[in-house]
């Protein structure tokens, strides 16, 4: 299990975390679901430790090991993975050579095509094309989906994995989601669409850095359909919604 | 060491650059073999005319590619050196002539050199809609201690387009000076594409320089340097506009590792006619933060993912 235990976060301007407590169970789909500026991505960065972005008190917690001071790396080699909202590009470097690290995994090619034709990419033509520029948003974003699916990771965070990507790429991702699931691990969703919450099981809902509430995904989003799509305050909770 | 082995030795080197050995001896494609101040192999092909001479501590070679002719396969160029010491001067005269098109596929292999200068000129002329590519990459020793002098001086006459790319990546650099000189006539394409790895206590000076000189001549110059540990690294790109409608792009992207590396770039901008256009984009620095975190939220180390995005940016 993946736990954030009363972790608070902030920068030299703003308290972007207060006090939040997560767990995450293997095999279960979670989203964490807010507005813009609520501070999902910094959970999704703190849970994969990215430099400047150790909380300034609580712990993250992996199978009861305080992993808190732990590397990128040495997180990712426990089976923690992030896509990011706006994946990296690469030059000079091929889809091929980035799905298996430059030969560091040891994967068959027809693995790796597998995994391209899974996220609706013809494997003959994205191979050998470069991870740079010339990708669009939508296709960067399904290299990564195989990305993940060829790593297996036990928790992957998935940062907005739907910006900037068509409808009929939904689809897809959900059924990365469901695959990621299937084989007993972890996807967690971060999300201020409610149509990305629905493929999974558990919620949060974050307003403010707070968890406003958390328990089955039917429940978080009629909470956040009903306070946070028509809030007129965003990201200041009243005191009655943070109770 | 006999022509023989003298030729073994370059030819395996090349090899270790990814050139296939074969095209030496295949007779459908012209090549030019030297070591030393010595023509060890050649061979011409219709359309090809290369001829050589010798020169003090090298060679002098013309290569003239014939009106029209478009050769199928690249030119090999070897250009070796065996000894452990010396000089070697070596000066190409290229002319492509009207209308033709040829690729050149060129090595500089210096595999065992220690205290060794190579001083290259090259003087070349694309005539009117010629097209010209010449790919050059280097292998040295790994003493760091050769001394590498190269002069580029081209003219691409009107609708000619020449594109040239150099790669020094896989070995050390030892100290290196280049210099290409590009002279764009009217309508004219030139292309100037270096990388260059630099580490230990190597030293590296690149000055890539386009003027356009001929109306709507379009030039692009980009240097891709890595410098490690305690290298020191010096890019000058200058971009000269003097003629209506020409355009021309100045790259400059130096990755830093190392705390002692010592990294400049400077671009140089200038226009003598209100119509031209030039722009510019340098940057110098470490590895992106954000390549290095995604590599590593896949569980490579910092170690590893800098050396695979290096890798990729002087492919």
């Amino acid at each position: 299990m993946l736990e954030i235990n009363n972790v608070s976060y902030k920068t030299q301007e703003k308290q972007i975390l207060k006090d939040i407590t997560m767990k995450f169970l293997p095999g279960s789909r979670y989203a964490v679901i807010g507005t813009n500026g609520a501070g999902k991505s910094t959970i999704g960065y703190i849970i994969m430790g990215l430099d400047g972005y150790k909380p300034t008190f609580g712990k993250v917690i992996l199978d009861g090991k305080d992993i808190t001071n732990l590397t990128i790396t040495e997180r990712a080699k426990l089976g923690i993975t992030l896509m990011w909202q706006e994946p990296a590009r690469f030059d000079g470097m091929t889809v091929e050579n980035y799905l298996t690290l430059g030969g560091k995994l040891p994967l068959q090619k027809s693995e790796l095509m597998e995994a391209l034709e899974f996220v609706g990419l013809e494997p003959n033509i994205y191979m050998k094309r470069f991870v740079d520029k010339t990708l669009s948003g939508g296709e960067r974003k399904r290299i990564e989906l195989a990305s993940i699916i060829l790593i297996k990771p036990k928790y992957a965070v998935l940062d907005e994995p739907d910006s900037g990507i068509d409808l009929m790429s939904l689809d897809i991702i959900n059924d990365v989601v469901n695959y990621i699931a299937r084989y007993g691990g972890t996807p967690i969703i971060i999300t201020h669409r409610e149509e990305m919450a629905y493929n999974t099981d558990y919620g949060y809902l974050i307003c403010s850095g707070s968890i406003l509430l958390h328990g089955k995904i039917d429940d978080v989003i009629k909470a956040f359909r009903s306070s946070c799509e028509v809030c007129t305050h965003p990201n200041i909770p009243t005191p009655e919604e943070l109770k | 060491m006999d022509v023989r082995k003298e030729f073994e030795t370059i030819v395996k080197t090349a090899e270790k650059l990814g050139t296939d050995a074969s095209k030496f001896m295949d007779k459908r494609i012209a090549s030019i073999i030297i070591s030393g101040d010595r023509v060890i192999g050649l061979n011409n092909v219709p359309g090809v005319n290369l001829n050589h001479k010798q020169i003090e501590h090298g060679v002098e070679v013309n290569m003239e590619i014939t009106e029209g002719v478009e050769v199928p396969f690249p030119i090999h160029v070897c250009t070796g050196y065996i000894e452990k010491k010396g000089y070697q001067r070596i000066i190409f005269n290229i002319r492509i002539k009207k209308g033709a098109k040829v690729k050149f596929t060129a090595h500089c292999v210096f595999p065992q050199a220690e205290e060794f200068t190579h001083d290259a000129t090259s003087n070349v002329v694309v005539e009117e809609g010629a097209i010209m590519e010449y790919n050059d990459e280097h292998y040295h020793s790994e003493f760091g201690t050769i001394s590498l002098k190269t002069i580029t001086n081209a003219v691409v006459e009107k609708n000619g387009v020449y594109k040239n790319t150099f790669h020094l990546t896989k070995t050390r650099v030892g100290k290196m000076n280049i210099v290409m000189n590009l002279d764009l006539r009217e309508g004219a394409v030139g292309e100037l594409v270096s990388k260059v790895k630099a580490s230990k206590d190597d030293s590296v000076n690149i000055n890539e320089i386009i003027h356009l000189n001929g109306e709507r001549a379009r030039g692009l110059a980009k240097t891709v340097v890595v410098g490690l540990d305690e290298s020191k690294v010096n890019v000058l790109n200058e971009a000269y506009g003097n003629a209506p409608y020409s355009r021309a792009h100045i790259s400059c992207e130096e990755i830093t590792k190392g705390e002692n590396v010592i990294v400049s770039t400077t671009p140089v901008l200038k226009i003598s006619n209100d119509l031209a256009e030039l722009t510019h984009e340098a940057s110098i620095g470490r590895v992106s933060q954000k390549q290095l975190e995604t590599l590593m939220a896949k569980g490579l180390t910092d170690e590893e993912a800098t050396e695979l995005i290096i890798k990729g940016l002087l492919l």
